[in-house]
């Protein structure tokens, strides 16, 4: 993999500083799913919404983790679809529990635009827009 | 999940970090003896998951189980996770990542111990 030459398209989006923006969306990935996963299974019916919210944030991360180390042309369609569902959710969900707190009383990794990590999860999706549009 | 043995994970943990922020600084790979106290603190955070499943079976009081595990299989994963991830890389960033993983490991602990002491208000 390393041996290839490459001559035309993208730069790779895993390496140098996307080595590093890998490993954090890693570790969000490793958070959300981890998370969700353990409140779905012991506690669902306390707060569903949430929970779910959770689980549906921790398939994006993975998304994004795994297409941006992996590089190439559909991963970086793939990246990007990820990161802009990442955005938009961290904002509405952001925005939606700082308006109408009494509707989130079970935090999610967006919930106070990610305040509880803090403000990762905002930061990230520009970081990883940028990214994209950088090494294009 | 107490006292000493966690603050002695803690310390040595941010003592790494601040060793690969060095290496980073200097634009150094990390070498074996980085690894070799990496792996020390490897050895102590299975002796923490141990510990903790010991503590965590012989213990009755109510708290989320299924999180403390999980932290604590975190605790341990993470550091190894990030030397795989950095090895293929040439740059300093590779460092990096392996120093983000030694700051990470005493918010882990914290946590354990947070989940450990009960249900988060």
């Amino acid at each position: 993999m390393s041996d290839t030459i490459r001559t035309a398209g993208p730069a790779p989006t895993g390496e140098g500083f996307g080595r590093i923006l890998v490993a954090v969306y890693g570790l969000f990935a490793l958070a959300a799913t981890a998370r969700s996963g353990v409140q779905i299974a012991t506690k669902l019916d306390e707060a569903p919404l949430a929970y779910l919210l959770s689980a549906f944030a921790g398939i994006v991360y993975i998304v994004a983790t795994v297409s941006l180390a992996r590089g190439g042309v559909t991963s970086r369609r793939l990246a990007t679809m990820a990161i802009s569902i990442e955005l938009v959710g961290v904002l509405g969900v952001g925005a939606a529990s700082t308006l109408f707190p009494d509707a989130f009383p079970h935090a999610t990794v967006w919930t106070g635009f990610g305040s509880g990590y803090g403000f990762v999860p905002l930061v990230l999706p520009f970081v990883g827009l940028w990214w994209l549009r950088h090494t294009r | 999940m107490t006292g000493s043995y966690a603050t002695a994970i803690t310390v040595i943990a941010l003592m790494l970090a601040v060793w690969t922020l060095v290496l980073v600084a200097m634009n150094r790979s990390p070498g074996l003896s980085l690894l070799a106290a990496g792996g020390v603190l490897e050895a102590l955070l299975v002796g923490f998951l141990i510990g903790g499943i010991v503590q965590m079976v012989g213990s009755d009081h109510h708290f989320a189980r299924a999180e403390f595990v999980g932290y604590l299989l975190a605790c341990l994963a993470i550091p190894p996770m990030a030397v795989v991830w950095a090895r293929e890389e040439k740059s300093r960033s590779g460092t990096l990542v392996i120093a983000l993983a030694f700051l990470l490991t005493p918010v882990m602990v914290l946590r354990v111990q947070q989940v450990w002491a009960g249900p988060l208000v």
